[in-house]
């Protein structure tokens, strides 16, 4: 799975690279812009272009019928129930499309997360490092620190939390970096990494995982923690970050959704696409 | 009021918008982009199908009552809810007559059983546009203004389109090689008098009326409609069809078509697709559309590339409508529809473009009433023929297309037609659906030789169908009329009329030869003979010339440019002179046959205020005659009369007495010759109305207290 993920994450390094240092704006435009086409094509190929047609066709008539007989009540109510038989049509018609889109989408979702979905931290900003323990092991009893670090500093000692089976220290950035950390548990080290005010787009790994396929894929920034570990997963907790416009903050994921339909079908009419 | 409607749409337009930027929760967007491509179009038309049906309901109740208080008016002394009129134009009485005898035409023997079977008196001239503008305004042509196909010029002695006049706008920005159009294209409506479902609009009750004839441009009033015959192609003219063939030097086209000769290179051809003239530019030049066409001989089919729309063709098959966009600058799009047919693939590819129908769906010229309404029909029906004359009788007639396929085409046109028949039935269960069939006449113009052993088209080699042709014809039209009986609403009145008949066209008589050899048209000097248009004619000594199906015009002082003959007394004795002469014209080529029964004198016929643009004479040709294809174009040489040996073998172009139409219906009538222009204020009169002073016909109906009996019992 990391081979897997490794190759996502230099395909998406690439991909933002010449947007890691302007607006966050403009990189959004771009993978909203490249996943439309992308989607675009794949709907093009896989679903029934004829059918869509027809049926979108059809609704429009009846939209159109609407507008021609709206003196005539029965004219209009019959349209309007066949314009709600035709979109059942339609919606059937973009299932086998969807099928197709559906892993692509998600691996895309998973990495855009990534880059658009947290604030990279800022020197002096304090921030929780979570270390969460195997079952079989206790916080209270395991042997656990981390190796000092020249951009980070350890601010507290270790808040053992019994309950939680977990470990936690609060950390606070000294300079701009990407850091790993080095824990080190009853003889074994662990490291994660930290990033540190960097470029205005960066991707942010806020946890690392143990990791079972499924968190393999939804995490797949950085290398799973060996299973021989008594660690079961590292996370820091990074602030949310937003798109501003207009004095509105933008979840990225809004923005992306509206940005990658928006896109989408103004292409749609040069790569022939019927949506 | 355009304002309101912008409001209404930026409301919508930021009511989703709030939803989807501000509503929509994060698990809802991570449908993503593909699925939101779907749901977010389905979604758009249930809201706004929400939005109509809120609309709809909440304004119900008001809308009933204003329709209960109008309808009591509008429907309260009509007789009937609904009439429907099937026009299938030039069926002939005399078959009709011999199919019933035969039993063939159930549907039809049962209305002539129920109702009425009777001729229906047509108009002089017996020409469609002429006819049927008649049926629509219940008046003679002199008060229509519709005399023929064609009118000529009289500045310039051209022919020019009779039923509409379309011309550039008239204000223009130059803007670099560009004129940016600062006005609309003049689209002016030639015929003149108001249409009957007009006034049925203004009472209220509504009408949809397809197809016919002489309806371009289509004019406003309570009801829908699609033009139909004389609406142009995309080109502007009446349908002109293009020949592509790599056999160069066989090809020739008289009329109705273009040949574009092809080379083939490595079974690859490259060639475009001729459009209109582009007006945009300071320089007109045609519009075109690159077309490459990869063969594949082996398979007999062509790969078909339009500006990179692609399909593939297999030989002798027809495809389906093809959209194609011109694109004339400036980002604008025209828009037109055709269709296509390799009649060879190899030795010699040989392949028929229809004429570039304008695309109903995005109409670059307006067909139809309202605008959106021929943009309903392509979408809930599929694109259909927008040209008046669709049948491609030209293609036929050149040899291009073969009878087979000719057939096809002719009845998918039908086809579509149908449907929106059917269609608009469904729609107007009060009211007016008159629907206009031209299968009828093309097929008869085309097959009719097959009814005539003596025919001398027959002695041409292309003739493979037999008098079946016709007679399925005739067959069709009676499961068509048992459809329409079937849909029918409940207390309806049903029309099944032809605006004249046919018969046999086995010789053309050459107006303007005569008028030569008699010494009524000089040519210039040293000319035998003149090529179209009367290119060689000397006017300054020309007294009398033939133009269109059946017109004679006096070359007259003070009204053509170059006139010698004087009005009043000169004329007159010109006219008394011509009338002898050619009335009972004989054919010295066929037994001396009379090919000319009747000359009708302009001052013989109705009068009306459009006399002054009505042909000096309409030709009453006999039985068997029409004027030759020579005449028709303006060409003049010694030969008088000729064979014809075209496919185009059966007329209406005649004496008008010998081509009267049919009348079929469900009701009584309170004559035996009916005409059509009795066919208006009847449908008035069914509707409870008063036909008005000016219109010449008198309702057909058997009713009570009938206004129209009253006012006009002396009338007839």
């Amino acid at each position: 799975m990391w081979t897997f993920n490794s190759i996502i994450n230099k395909i998406f390094d690439i991909l933002f690279l010449p947007f890691q240092s302007m607006n966050p704006w403009i990189g959004m435009i771009f993978i909203s812009l490249l996943t439309g086409l992308l989607m675009l094509l794949v709907f093009r190929y896989t679903s029934n272009q004829e059918g869509i047609k027809r049926t979108k066709n059809r609704i429009k008539a009846h939209l159109l019928e609407m507008r021609l007989f709206s003196d005539n009540m029965r004219i209009s109510l019959k349209a309007q129930g066949n314009i709600l038989l035709a979109n059942i049509k339609y919606i059937s018609h973009s299932a086998k499309p969807l099928l197709f889109m559906i892993i692509p989408l998600i691996l895309v979702l998973i990495q855009v997360n990534f880059w658009f979905g947290y604030s990279s931290l800022k020197p002096g900003e304090p921030v929780v490092l979570k270390v969460k323990l195997e079952n079989d092991y206790n916080p209270l009893e395991v042997d656990l620190n981390i190796a000092p670090s020249s951009g980070i500093l350890i601010e507290t000692l270790p808040l053992r939390i019994e309950e939680e089976n977990e470990i936690n220290w609060r950390i606070s950035p000294l300079k701009k970096g990407v850091y790993n950390l080095e824990i080190y548990i009853d003889g074994q080290k662990v490291s994660k990494q930290v990033s540190v005010a960097q470029t205005s787009l960066s991707k942010i790994s806020p946890k690392k995982l143990k990791g079972s396929f499924l968190d393999g894929l939804f995490f797949p920034l950085e290398a799973p923690i060996k299973k021989s570990s008594p660690i079961k997963s590292i996370e820091i907790s990074y602030p949310d970050k937003s798109l501003p416009l207009f004095g509105i903050n933008f979840h990225w994921l809004i923005a992306f959704f509206g940005l990658s339909i928006i896109l989408g079908f103004a292409f749609k009419g040069v790569f022939g696409v019927e949506i | 009021m355009s304002t309101m409607k912008t409001k209404i749409k930026i409301f919508f337009i930021t009511l989703l918008f709030i939803y989807f930027f501000a509503l929509a929760s994060p698990l809802e967007a991570y449908v993503g982009p593909g699925a939101g491509f779907a749901f977010l179009s389905s979604f758009l038309v249930l809201f706004l199908t929400f939005i109509l049906a809120v609309f709809s309901f909440l304004s119900w109740p008001f809308r009933l009552l204003l329709k209960l208080i109008r309808r009591q008016k509008t429907y309260k002394k009509s007789h009937i809810n609904q009439m429907v009129i099937v026009g299938l134009d030039g069926m002939e009485p005399t078959l009709v007559e011999k199919f019933l005898a035969e039993g063939k035409l159930p549907n039809l023997a049962r209305l002539k059983k129920e109702g009425t079977y009777a001729h229906l008196k047509t108009t002089t001239p017996a020409i469609s546009p002429v006819a049927w503008s008649s049926f629509m305004t219940g008046s003679h042509p002199c008060k229509h203004n519709i005399f023929d196909f064609l009118s000529r010029n009289p500045k310039n002695y051209l022919p020019e389109l009779s039923s509409a006049w379309i011309g550039n706008p008239k204000k223009f920005l130059p803007l670099g090689k560009y004129k940016i159009p600062l006005s609309k294209p003049v689209i002016k409506g030639m015929r003149k008098s108001i249409p009957f479902w007009k006034f049925l609009g203004e009472a209220g009750i509504f009408s949809t009326i397809l197809r016919i004839p002489v309806t371009f441009p289509p004019e406003k009033f309570k009801g829908h409609l699609i033009s139909g015959m004389c609406a142009p192609d995309l080109k502007g003219s009446q349908g002109t069809f293009t020949f592509y063939t790599s056999e160069k030097e066989k090809a020739k086209i008289d009329e109705g078509g273009v040949i574009i000769p092809l080379t083939i290179s490595d079974n690859k051809i490259e060639t475009y697709i001729s459009g209109p003239e582009n007006s945009l530019l300071k320089k007109e030049e045609e519009l075109k559309l690159p077309l490459k066409i990869t063969l594949d001989i082996n398979n007999k089919t062509a790969n078909i590339n339009i500006s990179g729309k692609k399909f593939i063709l297999k030989e002798k098959t027809l495809s389906n409508w093809v959209k194609i966009t011109f694109r004339p600058g400036l980002g604008i799009k025209v828009r037109a529809i055709c269709r296509f047919y390799i009649s060879e693939i190899s030795p010699n590819f040989k392949m028929y473009l229809s004429p570039l129908n304008i695309d109903p769906e995005k109409p670059a010229l307006p067909i139809s009433h309202p605008f959106i309404y021929s943009v309903y029909i392509a979408k809930l029906l599929g694109s259909f023929t927008t040209l008046g004359e669709a049948d491609d009788t030209w293609a036929l007639n050149e040899g291009i297309l073969d009878e087979d396929t000719f057939i096809k085409l002719a009845y998918d046109n039908h086809k579509e037609s149908e449907d929106m028949l059917f269609n608009a039935m469904d729609k107007t269960k009060k009211g007016v659906v008159a629907c206009w069939f031209q299968v009828t006449d093309s097929i008869q113009h085309m097959f009719f030789r097959y009814l005539d052993k003596k025919h001398p088209a027959l002695k041409l080699g292309r003739n493979k169908k037999s008098a079946k042709t016709i007679e399925e014809l005739y067959m069709n039209m009676d499961k068509l009329v048992g459809k329409v009986r079937d849909k029918l609403s409940k207390n309806s009145c049903l029309v099944i009329m032809s605006d004249h008949g046919f018969k046999q066209f086995r010789r053309g008589v050459n107006l303007n030869s005569w008028f030569y050899r008699n010494g009524y048209l000089s040519l210039k000097d040293g000319k035998i003979e003149s090529g179209e248009w009367f290119k060689d004619v000397d006017w300054t000594s020309t007294k009398a010339y033939g133009l269109g199906l059946g017109g004679i015009y006096i070359n007259q002082k003070g009204r053509e440019s170059q006139g010698i003959v004087s009005p009043g007394e000169e004329t007159r004795a010109l006219k008394t002179e011509l009338k002898q002469m050619l009335s009972g014209l004989m054919d010295d080529g066929n037994n001396n046959a009379v090919a000319i029964n009747y000359l009708y004198d302009r001052d013989e016929i109705p009068p009306g205020p459009y006399k002054e643009n009505c042909p000096d004479f309409i030709v009453g040709y006999n039985e068997g005659y029409r004027v030759s294809w020579d005449s028709v174009s303006g060409k003049v040489n010694s030969t008088i009369f000729e064979d014809n040996i075209k496919a185009w073998s059966g007329d209406h172009c005649i004496d008008p007495k010998l081509v009267p139409g049919i009348f079929f219906c469900n009701h009584p009538i309170n004559t035996k010759s009916p005409s059509i222009v009795d066919i208006a204020p009847t449908a008035m009169e069914l509707f409870g109305l008063k036909a008005p002073d000016h219109m010449d016909g008198q309702s057909l109906l058997r009713l009570e207290n009938s206004p129209e009996k009253k006012q006009k019992s002396n009338k007839r």
